[in-house]
């Protein structure tokens, strides 16, 4: 009862309920994003140290 | 380091320092650091927001990466002015590591927001200003960076790179007023003004670790395209024996 009044209560404040998997999903993308850019300036880097 | 900090006190000094490996790796893991701090801040400590509970915390990742593309977009249109008054492969190395900087956190922020429009929107994507304005920008640094691609010439592609960069600068103060002059389905800009007090700590934290991340992507980047214009300009040692056995 206290968590249908806690959610009813949420909703009467017009508040989104839930949405971790949003976050989770824009964290991972960015995080993941961010990884793969670095490590591919990282190759670079490694390529342009040694002339090729 | 230490004859060049005494020999020229103070740009000669803070550039030896600087140019430190030691003081290079320190930034960098200083970033990791403040990125995770940063992360545990949004996540964590900070409280959901009234009206958009925990979705709000998509935030703290969008708002730094959105200021930092218009920030590396306008470090492009600075080095694109610059190169034309002042020629220097040295600008025109900036401006290429700036444009590819931009793509990389204009594509990603924009999938944040897409991300966070869903549950408040209700859609992933609309032609609101400020998302049309932002889609140009990262169609047109992708044409930069293909045009950048195609000219073989590296002084050519230089000046053409340049009178580009300063056309697509133009967009970057459009996205950022886009919100104040069409008051359409985007809310005006989060800024530690705007957001509640216990909120504010949380989001300057994300925008001083996405802050010294850009400055680690382009200075690297900066590196990697410098080193590629000095091999395209510098006459390799081959010719130039031949070009001598032929004059004899």
């Amino acid at each position: 009862m206290n968590t249908l009044g806690t959610v009813l209560a949420a909703v009467g404040e017009g508040r989104i309920q839930g949405g971790w998997e949003y976050v989770k999903a824009a964290y991972g993308i960015c995080w993941t994003g961010l990884s793969l850019y670095a490590l591919s300036l990282f190759i670079r880097s490694r390529r342009s140290e040694e002339g090729k | 380091m230490l004859k060049a900090l005494w020999n020229g006190f103070p740009l000669r000094a803070v550039r030896a320092f600087v140019a430190h490996p030691w003081v290079q790796r320190g930034f960098v893991l200083a970033t990791l650091g403040l990125f995770v701090y940063a992360a545990w801040t949004g996540l964590v400590w900070a409280p959901p927001d009234r009206e958009m509970g925990d979705v709000q915390r998509i935030m703290y990742a969008h708002v730094p990466m959105v200021q930092m593309m218009l920030l590396a977009g306008t470090i492009n249109f600075v080095c694109s002015v610059l190169y034309l008054f002042h020629a220097s492969w040295k600008t025109d190395a900036l401006a290429e590591a700036s444009a590819e900087v931009t793509l990389v956190f204009g594509a990603i922020g924009t999938t944040l927001g897409a991300i966070w429009g869903r549950p408040t929107w209700g859609v992933y994507w609309a032609w609101d200003p400020r998302l049309t304005t932002v889609a140009i920008l990262l169609v047109a640094y992708a044409g930069y960076m293909a045009l950048r691609r195609f000219v073989d010439d590296p002084e050519r592609r230089a000046v053409w790179s340049a009178v580009t960069g300063i056309i697509i600068a133009v967009d970057v103060p459009i996205i950022y007023f886009s919100v104040k002059w069409w008051k359409s389905l985007h809310q005006v800009q989060s800024s530690p003004r705007t957001v509640d007090p216990q909120m504010v700590h949380a989001l300057r934290l994300s925008i001083g670790a996405f802050f010294m991340l850009l400055i680690v992507f382009l200075v690297v980047r900066y590196r990697i395209a410098l080193a590629a214009r000095m091999r395209e300009t510098t006459v390799p040692e081959g010719r130039q024996l031949g070009r001598e056995a032929v004059a004899s």
